[in-house]
């Protein structure tokens, strides 16, 4: 079976601010950056630099403030919340450093939640979850809770759902932070197949060198622009 | 996402944490219950003030006498009747033929004599005294204003059998928690026939006396078959000009009991009646002014559950919006995975919804039983005053009302919630914590 390739991206002059009563932080300043499709791409800097906020906007969780941002020439500048919620459910896959999985649900159901929103039906939903869970080697623990799972577990299951909409773009921040040396190796091993296997571009913020330098390309983020590093 | 989701995910949520789930809960069910145990409470009152004005029979009840009614006081409910005028079968059978009457029960009654061994509160032998027998079919005795305060009934058709009423025992000088004392003890009754020469002779009957009514059927200290009564009358009538030698009424019937369709119809039977040209009472202006009267109790009481349940979706409200907070990040990535604006707010509407439905069953089950073992109670006292209980009655617009009104009242109290949590920015799922 062919894979069809990621979504490429292309950011123009991004730019970013926050305002509190303290005052306004620039976090983003006239950032460019372009991603081919199918790529692998670390985001690193140090905290604040902006790089969360700049896997927000890519993956449609909050919207430009200035400057463009396309994913496969689609502009995300002008759409609307529905049509950001829209972006998210049929082209975006999450993977949170807090793994974001819903406590009251088993994994099983956690990976069927997002299926249903993607448009799964009833049916084809158990059978999907079933084959994320056993991709990821965690079919054994589908009817776990996230409590009664590991980190890497947790994680694992989060990787499950983040595919469970057939994404053509993954965005993971901080996607080892809170994970032992052995999970990080098999979280990144599962991540850094996502592109071959699933057919999708994968953007990664991390602290970690080692992760980093296994990506394709490496940017820095500093004074609110991307920089790219030598892998 | 679906409502069949969103439901799953949000009784899900709802188990997940389960101590403020119970609280919120029972805040409900508290309230619930108060507003179910008020209203029925407040409704077994009702049915029992107004069967105690209407004697127990019908509220749609409606007495007729043997006699014209008096043009001045039609719209009183106990008219004065005018001149005695017969009262026979073509009169019943047309009063029957009104679309609006649903039963027509006939009533006879005779003048009997009475003779009992039973003694005064002086211990004095009661002298023989005439006294009137009222005589109904015993098998409709349920629709007849008459309540048993005391042994049973007579047994329809039996020719051996009477009830007695408060003034029998008031005459034996005994007062209403003696009424048991008599049930059970004879007394002879006989009916009176002219012979030539003005001489009376007497059929005499021995009965037993099986219970104490109230009853307003007709008037008279003796309830019996209408056979009894029909004997009797038979009897007196093969003498000589019984009703004026003996005073007995020369009406086949003394009285109907008519049960209007309703106690709406009340008044439109009555005017009906009268003009077909007879005398007629029903409590109807006094019941209407009660009913008035109970209705404001009921509001009132209905007012004091309402706020209580106010409160309960207050707490509700309050619940959900500190879950709002708390679940920021959770919300963030419900909508990070794909969820709507309008998928959040199902599932946190679900939710309030969920609390308010499982609150209002339980508390409408909670309140029926506060209210049964109110009326437990109750009945303990009334049975210690020798007096009819009363049965609870639940009407099923109190359990809907019950239910319904507090999951509406949820849903309302989680509107403000789901809206916020709907509104929240999906960088939550970053941000959020």
């Amino acid at each position: 079976m062919s894979v069809v390739p990621g979504a490429s991206i292309d950011v123009r002059e991004l730019s970013h601010r926050f305002s509190s009563r303290a005052g306004t932080v620039t976090v983003l300043d006239d950032l460019s950056l372009q991603i081919e499709a199918g790529g692998h791409v670390a985001l690193v800097g140090a905290s604040g630099a902006g790089k969360s906020t700049l896997l927000s906007v890519l993956g449609g969780l909050e919207p430009a403030q200035a400057g463009s941002v396309e994913v496969d020439g689609a502009d995300l500048s002008g759409l609307s919340r529905t049509d950001l919620a829209t972006f998210r459910r049929e082209t975006v896959g999450f993977v949170f450093q807090h793994f974001g999985l819903l406590e009251a649900l088993t994994a099983a159901e956690n990976v069927e939640l997002a299926c249903s929103l993607a448009g799964v039906g009833v049916g084809a939903r158990r059978s999907r979850a079933a084959e994320l869970l056993d991709a990821v080697g965690l079919s054994p623990r589908a009817r776990h809770r996230p409590v009664e799972l590991s980190g890497g577990e947790r994680q694992r299951v989060a990787i499950a759902r983040a595919l469970a909409n057939r994404p053509r773009l993954v965005l993971a921040d901080e996607p080892t932070g809170n994970l032992d040396d052995d999970s990080t190796h098999l979280v990144v091993a599962l991540l850094e197949s996502l592109p071959a296997d699933h057919g999708c571009t994968l953007v990664v913020v991390t602290h970690d060198a080692t992760i980093a330098r296994r990506a394709q390309r490496c940017y820095r983020l500093r004074g609110g622009r991307a920089v790219e590093e030598d892998a | 996402m679906s409502w069949r989701d969103a439901i799953a995910l949000a009784v899900k949520t709802v188990r997940r944490r389960p101590g403020r789930a119970v609280l919120t809960v029972l805040a409900v069910t508290l309230a619930a219950s108060l507003l179910t145990a008020l209203l029925t409470i407040s409704t077994t009152a009702e049915t029992r003030v107004l069967n105690q004005l209407s004697s127990g029979g019908p509220l749609a009840g409606i007495k007729v006498a043997a006699a014209e009614p008096d043009p001045g006081q039609v719209d009183q409910d106990n008219a004065s009747p005018g001149d005695p005028k017969s009262l026979d079968d073509a009169a019943l059978q047309r009063i029957q033929d009104l679309p609006d009457v649903r039963e027509v029960i006939p009533i006879v009654s005779t003048r009997m004599f009475v003779i009992t061994r039973a003694r005064d509160k002086d211990d004095h032998r009661i002298a023989p005294f005439p006294e009137d027998v009222v005589g109904v079919d015993l098998t409709k005795i349920n629709q007849l204003p008459i309540t048993l305060t005391a042994g049973r009934l007579p047994t329809p058709g039996s020719l051996s059998e009477v009830a007695v009423t408060q003034g029998y025992l008031e005459r034996l000088g005994l007062e209403r928690l003696d009424a048991p004392q008599v049930v059970g003890t004879a007394l002879e009754m006989a009916s009176g026939q002219v012979v030539p020469n003005e001489r009376v002779r007497g059929r005499w009957t021995k009965f037993t006396i099986v219970g104490v009514v109230a009853q307003e059927a007709s008037n008279g200290q003796f309830l019996a078959s209408t056979e009894v009564v029909d004997q009797a009358r038979d009897w007196a009538s093969a003498g000589i000009d019984a009703s004026r030698a003996l005073d007995l009424p020369t009406s086949p019937y003394t009285g109907l009991f008519v049960v209007a369709r309703g106690i709406d119809n009340v008044s439109k039977v009555r005017a009906q009646i009268t003009a077909i040209g007879y005398s007629t009472a029903a409590p109807e202006n006094l019941l209407a002014s009660v009913r008035r009267y109970l209705r404001v109790v009921e509001i009132v009481l209905s007012a004091v559950g309402l706020i209580a349940l106010v409160v309960a979706a207050l707490g509700i409200s309050n619940a959900m919006l500190a879950a709002v907070r708390e679940r920021r990040r959770e919300i963030g990535v419900l909508k990070a995975i794909g969820a709507r604006d309008r998928d959040v707010y199902r599932v946190f509407l679900v939710e309030a919804g969920t609390l308010g439905f499982l609150g209002g069953v339980l508390g409408t089950a909670l309140g029926w039983l506060i209210a049964a073992m109110v009326g437990r109670v109750v009945n303990g006292y009334l049975a210690a005053q020798r007096l009819v209980g009363v049965q609870l009655t639940l009407p099923w617009m109190v359990v809907v009302g019950g239910i319904v009104g507090s999951t509406v009242l949820a849903l309302l109290a989680g509107t403000l919630p789901a809206v916020r949590a709907a509104r929240l920015p999906a960088r939550e799922a970053v941000s959020g914590t």
